[in-house]
């Protein structure tokens, strides 16, 4: 077990996003604008009695929700993962604190987390602190789910709508110059060097699904959207691209992945099909990053396949 | 193991000896077996040196060594609830805690909220690292006492695997536990542990004729491999839940509320009460087997009881925390290198350092890099991994 700790810590980040989506969170969308709110979560009703000025947001994804939708005025504090919008008001906080007392200091009215593993949505409750967690999404859908729960939770729900509807229309024209160039080809996108990959259940492996594109890990991931491949799976499969969402963390490029055994021989890297992507940028769900990722996908692939076409 | 006797480092330098005909404990458990039994705390009893080594010392619990753990348990707690992020005036903590005293007339001055932050927050956490520690520190010395063993811990005989197994299936098979009115994983947890110790116990008794207490060790190093890969199979498979797995693993004192505590007391304090009546007789252990068993000790039920009472009370303590190592290694030895061998001695001050140290780590893990916080396992490992040095040379020296 300690011989995987290391690259499984570095991967619960990526993780995370996924597959929490079991928190299915509904925020009700007739729900009255005035405050109080109540937002129903998986753990259970949520009552924000006045509209929150003092915002905590221990979440990259929520926290680029919040600045969507024009919440960004009421937010007094973002997680040091929060690396967008550049001026967020960030902390030191991780969103892996045990004690909601560390929160404390901040005055919050409203604590936004991506998870909660140490009990901190209760404490916080004790010192009637709302707090609502905001699982990793899975698809686009539940993404907007989340983005319309913060709206009615931070008095932007009109907000959260139109950024849900203009979200829609940008990725439709991020994808649309693609045409069918992606479809059918299949993809592996790995999150550290020891093939821990992802599933279309999974939110990026979502968002490579509207490319068309088909995941080589699909079959391996029984039960999980990020199942552990092996060397020889991937080399069986074959993939026509490769997402490496290791870059940051692990130093991967094409460079290194050609290097590894074997690999020179992949169809992906006789083609230049290897593109690395900034880790966090394949790991959260929040508008800005679902962008940049599916832009990213795009461009590469639309470039590659040009480039294939023209050789 | 036990044969030929002769006394260990570990043992006490002096084994009670004076008759009773009753009274004690062994009395009341060895029917028929002749009866020993130490004079009560008060009354020095004739000591016996052991046939060879030290000259005989002192083994009861003084009343200072006493005092003075009383004194560390209650300072620990008492730097715990006045410090915190939440800048909240000491004296009006500690005034707000004395209102709460039935027939004080101290007024408090700390608003709702801040209350709650003492009340809900602040005492639960400490009372939770307190039972924790204590416990730890209990089963600790226990597992020494029994295995004659420097470096037996708490987690040994597969207790830490099987919790460890149980709290990641529920994790894995149930994501929507947590949302219930009643957290099913600590239950998983204990009962991991139990299985853990069950299977550990069947094994090791398989494993020859002689049932000593190196097999028992080995059967629980085997068991303890299963479970952990049992464990890490699950999780590759799922991996999502890593997050909380590894929180659990890194150990925490995070409670909601006064839950926690109150779910794991009943079964510490059963456990501790078992073991700490059973510290003359590890004393006796201590001699050997043979020599133990011609005093009237039967070595292998006195072993037996120790091990499920300490069994019980880790994974009681492990369920709701986590894995702290650590813990139940530093006490023990510190407290032997301070006062000598006896039990007698270590284990009433393990229960109040352990949980006065635990406490203070606490402090120690969500004050260093505040407002962040570092796991509660890394604090005690950065003291016990040099510890574990000083423990080594000083037991060189001694041989």
């Amino acid at each position: 077990m300690k011989r995987t700790l290391l690259p499984t810590t570095l991967l619960v980040a990526a993780a995370l996003l996924a597959t929490c989506g079991a928190s299915s969170v509904t925020a009700d969308a007739a729900a009255p604008r005035a405050f109080p709110v109540s937002v129903s979560t998986s753990a259970g009703k949520v009552v924000i009695p006045a509209r929150p000025t003092r915002i905590l947001s221990l979440s990259a994804s929520a926290t680029q929700m919040l600045y969507a939708i024009g919440a960004g005025s009421q937010v007094i504090g973002v997680d040091k993962y929060s690396t967008y919008p550049a001026n967020a008001p960030r902390t030191s906080f991780t969103g892996y604190e045990t004690s909601a007392e560390d929160y404390v200091p901040k005055h919050p009215d409203l604590v936004l987390l991506a998870y909660d593993t140490s009990h901190l949505v209760a404490q916080l409750q004790k010192l009637h602190i709302p707090a609502l967690v905001l699982g990793p999404a899975t698809t686009v859908a539940s993404a907007q789910a989340e983005i319309t729960e913060i709206g009615v939770a931070t008095g932007h729900l009109a907000a959260a709508r139109s950024e849900n509807a203009s979200l829609a229309a940008t990725i439709s024209k991020i994808v649309a110059p693609l045409g069918s160039a992606a479809k059918g080809a299949t993809y592996y996108i790995e999150f550290d060097p020891t093939y821990y990959s992802a599933t279309s259940k999974s939110f990026p492996g979502a968002l490579l699904g509207r490319l068309g594109m088909v995941n080589i890990a699909d079959p391996a991931g029984k039960g999980s959207a990020f199942p552990q491949l092996s060397a020889e799976f991937i080399v069986k499969a074959n993939p026509d691209y490769v997402f490496l969402a290791d870059s940051v963390c692990c130093g991967q490029s094409a460079t290194t992945f050609a290097k590894r055994p074997d690999f020179a021989l992949l169809r992906a890297v006789k083609e230049h099909h290897v593109i690395a992507v900034n880790d966090s940028l394949a790991s959260q769900w929040g508008p800005h990053a679902m962008e940049g990722f599916l832009q990213l996908a795009v461009n590469s692939v639309k470039h590659q396949a040009s480039s294939t076409s023209s050789s | 193991m036990s044969n030929p006797p002769r006394p260990s480092r570990w043992a006490a330098t002096a084994a009670p000896t004076t008759p009773r005909t009753s009274g004690g404990l062994v009395a009341r458990r060895g029917a028929g077996a002749p009866v020993i039994g130490s004079a009560p705390d008060a009354a020095p009893s004739p000591e016996v040196a052991p046939r060879r080594g030290a000259a005989p010392r002192p083994t009861r619990l003084e009343l200072w060594q006493l005092a003075l753990g009383v004194l560390f348990l209650l300072g620990a707690a008492t730097a715990a609830v006045v410090i915190g992020p939440a800048d909240l005036s000491p004296g009006a903590v500690l005034a707000e805690l004395a209102s709460r005293i039935p027939g004080i007339g101290v007024h408090s001055s700390l608003s709702p909220t801040d209350a709650a932050i003492v009340f809900q927050l602040r005492l639960p956490r400490i009372c939770l690292g307190m039972l924790v520690g204590a416990m730890l520190a209990l089963a600790g010395s226990s597992y020494q006492g029994v295995f004659q063993n420097p470096l037996a811990d708490p987690y040994l005989l597969g207790v830490a695997s099987g919790a460890g197994l149980g709290a990641t299936l529920v994790l894995v098979e149930l994501p929507s536990a947590a949302s219930w009115p009643f957290n099913p994983l600590p239950v998983a947890a204990f009962a991991g542990a139990i299985l853990g110790v069950v299977a550990t116990f069947a094994l090791g008794r398989g494993a020859g004729r002689a049932r000593s207490p190196s097999s028992l060790i080995l059967a629980g190093v085997a068991v303890g491999s299963f479970f952990t890969a049992a464990q890490t199979f699950l999780q590759q498979r799922d991996t999502p839940v890593l997050a909380e797995v590894y929180s659990w693993i890194l150990g925490g004192l995070s409670t909601a509320g006064w839950g926690q505590v109150g779910l794991i007391a009943p079964y510490i304090a059963l456990s501790a009460v078992v073991l700490v009546s059973c510290r003359r007789l590890l004393d006796v252990l201590s001699v050997g087997d043979d020599e133990a068993g011609s005093l009237g000790v039967r070595a292998r039920r006195v072993r037996l009881v120790v091990i499920i009472a300490a069994t019980l009370g880790t994974a009681a303590a492990v369920s709701v925390s986590g894995l702290i190592g650590f813990v139940g290694i530093i006490i023990p030895h510190t407290i032997r290198l301070f006062v000598g061998p006896s039990y007698r001695r270590i284990m009433p001050l393990s229960v109040l350092f352990g949980g006065g140290f635990l406490v203070l780590c606490d402090l120690l893990a969500r004050s260093v890099v505040a407002p962040g916080e570092v796991p509660l396992g890394v604090v005690t490992a950065f003291l016990g991994a040099p510890f574990f040095l000083v423990v080594l040379r000083q037991s060189r020296r001694l041989t």
